[in-house]
């Protein structure tokens, strides 16, 4: 029997089986065949009608500077090199890389902010691209979060906890949600190759305490693109057909024996796992995109496992009906050398990432899903090592920090949330990590406290036991 | 009908629908309160009237009889015999949903059926017998059965009186060859061999089966099986988890967890020992081994981390696994509150943690050096240890005759090593007087000001002054610093002058003079707390006035032989540590440093002056010096593991405001949760009497545990079904009583493991066949009544060692470091940068359990297939079902390889088609083929010799997969075909399924 259902009461294991028999989450998908309407129109979601129905989270691992992006602090450049004042600090703690600093001289920004679109929506110089599309922006500027450090803060925006071992939030939608696709994962995690930075960990996109088959399946450039995907040399797909028949009647044979239904159920997950030998690399493939879409994302797009390959990936997993695909772009941890590591993030980011945007919007899929930009936590408006007139470094700043969001369901051309004018504290309007998730489960149509899963006898949500939509972000 | 389903089906995921009584349709009798009403109060109410008092809503508590009949002004939430006049009832049923529980907002709700129960339970009188796995057990007869016969073993009654009560009967004996396969599986993790499948179908004898099992018993195969899920229990891992995820060396406990399976160590020892071995009375170095189990959770040194948080975590994470592991408890819940469903107080939570917070460790292992957090235990190999001896010994000779000069030295009149008196400051920096070519750059946070003699220095606090070609010391050296040192104004901490790359963060070796609090301090340091010796003064230095600061220290490696001076005097000092070990070189300190380190808080406010080293002219017996570099030499190449060592004086326990290291409150006192002691028992007073409360008669738990698990381990399921969660949420026994004999018959054997597996495996439960019809399977559908023999898909571990085992290529030496076998390029490039490189030879063929483990990139195939991430306990692991399994299955070249040299072997036997079909069967799934089978592989057989004889480079590239030699002899089509042929079998039922 499945472990994991040894904790759900029995009238749910019907249910629970039948869904676990598409293990890729594959059971919603099945129950949508059954009923008109599932398809493209009208979500009745969850718990209430869904505004998005799949999500792209663009993760900038390491901490990313609100300062250089979306929330200018002119008063940082007037009082450059002056010290933190303490009445701003109020004794928060620091991290130990900068706490023990003698000095915390305050560091402007170097670059120009100017406003964009209809509402005049301040962005920075870095992040051209995205400036065009600031209409469609939602910006929370009043990000903050509990954790200080990379691990358990990226663990913590990702599964709702710092301690190890929750579902990440792909994994807790692929069991509330199932997948949309017969062929596909409902989870895919897309990581930008050949960039350094924080590590990664596989707990960041793992199913927790959940059925394994809710852990993200990572698609990787070059070679093959899922673990295992390809056969082994010298098996080509006519053999593999003549393998996966003998199978079935070998099957057959031990159904007709044993009287063990567990056995269709591994057939079935066989002729998927062919199938996905066909849909994946086909999904995968960007061979057959015109070079307009390429220049749309920029020359990197060109370079399999690059950011700007993955966005123009990524695109094609939405297209796909894949319910949630997690990019992550590391190399955002700017204790010294800002200006030119920020230089070079942007550089690589903000094309794809606002190309995604227009393309996913001429395509009619913007309207229905969900794009989410940020980091771990934001960074400190004092220099981390020494501050001169071209260079300066900052430290993770847990306070406050800005995100995005774009598309199903959200305002676009909106700044919410305010920061204190040195840029250090949230004055209006917090929104806190479990605030995010909840109204990210919101869009889906999803109740973020409803989305439970029993284990060791207590019921888990993403959210832990707080967490509040954030309405005003709502379209 | 079909949109009905789907908003049920969206329903129920939305609020699960809980029926963990069982009751729908229940008689009229009373209702059982162990398995109907407490977990239904324990769902539904305890969030908000139960043990929790931190969550209680209107004062009410439904957790115990006294408490709910309790006067609540005129009315009680139970009357018992008087639904109508019962609050909970009334409740319960209300129509107003002001009134109605559970309130809706909760999410929670009771089905009209759970109400009937509950006020059923009401006019039964409202009974609160304890909860079941509260209560210690107590044996019981087996039961009267109507066929006595069928039973071969006493708790074979249990299971046949339940299969009568419900109507069924036993499933006929499995046949020998699937005995057999089961019972190898059991045992060892391995496929019996084709001989020993001969030797046992043809053993005439009534004792056949004993003999297997006392084979398989004997094997030292059965330590590697039975350490696997122990493991996962251990959160054993190869790397520390978090961030870096650095490599650490802890396969010795898993060597230890084999050997004690095989030894059969019993459980109460096994127990003992990984608790409290370093506490047993003269222990072993095996016993202090043992207690590595608990330190083998995650550890981070990730810059800036604050040591105390993370400490804090470890200790949490070890009271979480000693409640999973030995109580199946889960206590998490209570480290920020008292827990809401099992008594079990946020007080006596941090009583727990009290037991495992006594020992002198870091909460942050080292950044810049692979020194063994502390406390840790070397691991001499024989001859080190032999050579050891020797080199202590000549230490322990020449130690005595020793001049004891280190009090008394006078170092004026000594040549110095080296000399900045500052006085100069030239534009590259200042020089040494001694060798002026020895020049200490100064960067210009290092102000030159007016000093005791001439000038002197003072630093910012940011930068310093760099000492190049002197003081790189070895602990066995000798040596001395002096200088003058000039305070401003009260330092909380500064570092003054150092040799070592970086502290607070990174946990860093070398030497250091140190103000903290306004104190002097000095140290030497291998790895900080447990491995350094440190000293400090008693008072706070005087301000505002010179000083001459003079540290001395004679190379023996103890705080006895490290002293402070102040204007010459000896000053009152404290023994801050006094335990140094190891190399205090490691990790590029780089040059001596005054007044900055790296991440650290430098020296501001204060002025340094005639810097002074010395080392060559102090009178230190050179045979002395020599004998103790020769013995650290040795010791610094000896391995070490972390393991607990309790400190001499206890660290003070605090409760942690909802969990939280910045928020102590009271200070505690070991002790263990009430519930499941008895107010009157004695309080254990640390780990080895924590240990000795566990395995005490009286303890309802302990012996349970390991017989679900042992249960677990042979039939794949255990006898109870949440085994990381005996409590009120977990599910009950199926059995009760059998549980509990068991239990009861358990300790009184001696907690003798091995005699248990054998009753299980000889047992005719166990003999029973897995095979069922329909109309069985709907009797019994999760086989809950054991009315036939187990069924379930191998364990990541075992299709692996039996892929290996049946092709031949299974290397099975035991025990020894962990080896790297295939994984698909670049895993742990993408993530962290780190390069995995796959072993040649021996290493890509050895068992699973000796794969190395890393927790932030785990081996992928493993983990599809259901492998524990090992980040932290796990008691159970689940057992999917997915595309991705099958994709392992076929193409993972692990298991590619194997159908390669698997069909090698057979190719290279005598004999037909027919008969190597029967070979492959034989070695994969333990038994011949039936026609049918046979049928379809010759089929695909045919069909691949075509396609090979036709596509000989195919079949050259499928010959080429894996590392093993390719076997020249044989025809490539034909060999091809008949990998293509194994590679199918790898991936069917009868290879996947033990059944």
């Amino acid at each position: 029997m499945n472990a994991a259902d040894a904790s759900v009461p029995l009238p749910l294991l019907d249910r629970r089986r039948f869904l676990a028999d598409g293990t890729l989450g594959l059971g919603t998908a099945a129950m949508a065949g059954l009923l008109p309407g599932l398809g493209r129109g009208q979500d009745p979601g969850l718990h209430h009608p869904a505004r998005a129905k799949r999500v792209v989270y663009l993760f900038q691992s390491g901490g990313p500077s609100q300062l250089e992006t979306f929330d200018p602090k002119p008063l940082l450049n007037e009082r450059n090199g002056e010290q933190l004042p303490d009445s701003v600090r109020q004794g928060q703690r620091l991290t130990g890389m900068s706490g023990n600093q003698t000095s915390l001289p305050l560091a402007g920004a170097q670059f120009q902010f100017a406003r964009h679109g209809q509402n005049g929506i301040w962005i920075s110089e870095l992040l051209p691209n995205l400036a065009k599309q600031a209409d469609k922006l939602c910006i929370v500027r009043s990000m903050h979060t509990e954790a200080i450090n990379h691990d358990p803060a990226i663990t913590f925006f990702l599964t709702g906890s710092q301690i190890a071992g929750r579902p990440s939030m792909g994994a807790w939608l692929s069991y509330g949600l199932g997948s949309a696709n017969q062929d596909l994962p409902a989870f895919v995690v897309l990581i930008s190759k050949d960039k350094g930075g924080q590590p990664l960990y596989a707990r960041l996109w793992g199913p927790g305490f959940l059925p394994t088959r809710h852990q993200g399946v990572q698609f990787r450039a070059g070679g093959e693109p899922v673990l295992y995907l390809d056969n082994l040399p010298g098996i080509d797909r006519d053999t593999r057909a003549r393998m996966l028949a003998a199978s079935r009647t070998l099957g057959a044979a031990a159904r007709e024996s044993e009287g063990d239904p567990e056995i269709d159920s591994r057939l079935a997950q066989a002729e998927i796992a062919f199938r996905m030998q066909t849909s994946v690399p086909e999904a995968t493939d960007l061979a057959d995109e015109p070079d307009e879409v390429f220049e749309l994302y920029g020359p990197d797009s060109r370079r399999p496992g690059s950011y700007a390959a993955n966005c123009l990936l990524a695109r094609r997993l939405i297209e796909r009906d894949v319910r949630f695909v997690q990019l992550f772009h590391r190399g955002w941890d700017h204790h010294g050398n800002l200006p030119g590591g920020m230089r070079t993030q942007c550089a690589e980011t903000d094309q794809p990432s606002a190309a995604l945007l227009v393309d996913l919007e001429r395509r009619g899929l913007l309207a229905d899903t969900l794009v989410v930009w940020g980091g771990e936590f934001g960074r400190t408006n004092y220099s981390q090592g020494p501050l001169t007139a071209t260079d300066y470094g900052r430290d993770h700043h847990p306070r406050c920090f800005s995100m995005w969001m774009a598309g199903a369901g959200v305002n676009g051309g909106l700044v919410h949330g305010e920061t204190d004018p040195f840029g250090y504290n949230v004055i209006q309007d917090p929104v806190h990590v479990h605030d995010l998730q909840a109204t990210i489960l919101h869009l889906l149509g999803i109740d973020h406290e409803r989305l439970v899963w029993k284990h060791q006898g207590r019921r888990y949500r993403l959210t832990d036991v707080h967490g509040k939509v954030v309405r005003p972000l709502l379209a | 009908m079909k949109v009905m389903l789907w908003l049920v089906c969206a329903g129920l995921l939305a609020v699960p629908f809980q029926d963990p009584a069982g009751a729908l349709g229940a008689s009229r009798a009373a209702p059982d309160f162990q398995r109907q009403i407490r977990p239904l109060l324990a769902d539904r109410c305890f969030p908000c009237h139960g043990p929790d008092a931190g969550a209680r809503k209107a004062g009410l508590r439904l957790d115990s009889f006294r408490a709910a009949t309790a006067d609540l002004g005129g009315y009680a939430a139970l009357v018992p015999g008087d639904p109508a006049a019962s609050e909970l009832v009334l409740r319960i049923t209300a129509e107003d949903p002001g009134d109605r529980m559970p309130p809706r907002k909760s999410g929670l709700s009771l089905a009209t059926e759970e109400i009937a129960l509950l006020e059923r339970w009401v006019a039964a009188g409202a009974e609160y017998p304890e909860h079941w796995a509260f209560v210690p057990p107590a044996a019981a007869a087996p039961p009267p059965v109507a066929d006595p016969d069928w039973a071969r073993d006493p708790l074979d009654r249990f299971v046949l009186a339940r299969l009568e009560a419900s109507g069924l009967e036993p499933a006929a004996e499995a046949d020998r060859p699937t005995w057999l396969r089961r019972a190898t599986f059991a045992l060892t993790g391995l496929p019996p061999s084709p001989a020993e499948i001969a030797a046992f179908l043809a053993d005439p004898g009534a004792d056949a089966h004993e003999r297997v099992v006392a084979r398989l018993l004997d094997s030292p195969h059965f330590g590697e099986r039975m350490a696997q899920p122990w493991l996962d229990l251990a959160r054993y891992a190869d790397t520390y988890g978090y961030q870096s995820d650095v490599a650490r060396r802890v396969w010795p406990y898993r060597d230890w967890v084999i050997q004690a399976y095989n030894e059969n160590l019993p459980y109460d020892g096994f127990v003992r020992r990984q608790i409290a071995g370093d506490l047993l009375p003269g222990a072993s170095r095996g016993d202090r081994l043992a207690t590595a189990f608990q330190r083998l959770h995650r550890q981070t040194n990730e810059g800036g981390s604050v040591e105390e948080e993370m400490r804090v975590e470890y200790v949490a994470d070890r009271v979480n696994t000693f409640s999973t592991a030995f109580l199946g408890l889960t206590v998490e819940c209570a480290r920020c509150h008292d827990h809401k469903f099992d008594p079990v107080s946020q007080l006596e939570y941090y009583r727990m943690a009290s037991y495992f917070d006594d020992i002198d460790e870091s909460g942050l292992y080292s950044h810049f050096t692979s020194a063994t957090p502390t406390p840790a235990l070397d691991l001499p190999a024989p001859e080190q240890e032999a050579a050891l001896a020797r080199a202590r010994a000549a230490v322990a000779a020449l130690e005595p005759g020793a001049a004891d000069w280190v009090g008394s030295l006078r170092l004026e009149p000594l040549a110095p090593d080296a000399h900045w008196s500052f006085d100069a400051r030239a534009e590259n920096g200042y020089a040494d007087s001694v060798d002026p070519a020895r020049v200490a750059a100064a960067p210009a946070g290092v102000r030159a000001v007016e000093g005791r003699t001439g000038q002197a220095v003072a630093p910012d606090g940011d930068s310093g002054l760099r000492f190049p070609g002197v003081g790189e010391w070895r602990r066995s050296d000798a040596f001395a610093l002096a200088f003058d040192l000039y305070l401003e104004r009260p330092l909380e901490r500064a570092v003054v002058l150092h040799r070592s790359r970086a502290w607070t963060d990174a946990a860093s070796q070398g030497w250091q003079i140190l103000i903290e609090d306004g104190r002097l301090s000095a140290a030497l340091i291998h790895f900080w707390p447990g491995d350094a010796i440190a000293v400090q003064t008693a008072e706070a230095l005087p301000l505002e006035q010179w000083l001459r600061v003079e540290v001395v220290y004679d190379g023996s490696s103890r705080a006895a032989g490290l002293r402070l001076r102040i204007d010459g005097e000896a000053t009152a000092t404290a023994i801050v540590r006094d335990h140094l070990t190891r190399a205090i070189t490691g990790g590029d300190p780089g040059a001596p440093t005054l007044g900055e380190r790296f991440r650290d808080r430098g020296l501001a406010g204060g002025r340094v002056d005639e810097l002074t080293f010395y080392s060559a002219a102090l009178p230190a017996d050179p045979a002395l010096r020599a004998a103790r570099r020769a013995r650290d030499d040795l010791l610094d190449a000896v391995p070490q593991i972390m393991t607990m060592a309790a400190t001499p004086v206890p660290r003070a326990t605090h409760v942690l405001q909802r969990g939280n290291y910045l928020q102590p409150g009271a200070e505690v006192r070991p002790g263990v949760p009430t519930a499941l002691s008895g107010p009157e028992s004695a309080v254990p007073a640390d780990r080895l009497e924590l240990a000795e409360w566990l395995l005490a008669p009286g303890n309802p738990l302990c012996a349970r545990v390991e017989v679900d698990r042992l249960w677990r381990a042979v039939f794949g399921r255990g006898l109870v079904d949440t085994p990381e969660d005996f409590g009120r949420q977990g599910t009950p026994p199926d059995d009760p009583e059998l549980l509990d004999t068991l239990a009861v018959e358990f300790r009184a054997s001696g907690w003798d493991r091995k005699a248990l597996l054998r009753r299980l495996v000889l047992s005719a439960s166990f003999r029973q066949s897995s095979r069922a019809d329909a109309a069985r399977r709907r009797a019994d559908p999760d086989n809950e009544l054991w009315s036939r023999g187990p069924s379930f898909r191998l364990p990541a571990e075992m299709l692996r060692d039996a892929a290996l085992a049946a092709s031949g290529l299974l290397v099975p030496r035991i025990g020894g470091p962990s080896v790297m076998p295939y994984q698909p390029a670049g895993l742990w490039q993408e993530k962290s940068g780190q390069v995995y490189r796959a072993d040649t030879g021996e290493g890509l063929y050895r068992r699973s359990l000796y794969t190395f483990w890393k927790r932030t990139s785990p081996p992928p195939a493993m983990r599809i297939l259901d492998a524990a991430k090992r980040d932290v306990c796990v008691a159970r692991r689940q057992s999917t079902n997915t595309p991705l399994q099958a994709l392992v299955l076929w193409n993972d070249p692990q298991f590619g390889e194997a159908a390669r040299v698997l069909a090698a072997a057979v190719l290279a036997r005598q004999g037909d088609d027919d008969s190597r079909l029967d070979a492959v069967w034989l070695r994969l799934a333990g038994r011949s083929p039936i026609p049918a089978e046979s049928r379809v592989l010759r089929e695909l057989l045919a069909a691949q010799r075509q396609v090979f004889a036709a596509a000989p480079e195919q079949a050259a590239a499928l010959l080429a997969v894996g590392a093993a030699p390719p076997t020249s002899d044989l025809d490539p089509a034909e060999h091809a075909a008949w990998t293509v042929v194994c590679s199918t079998l790898l991936a069917t039922d009868a290879f996947v399924m033990l059944r």
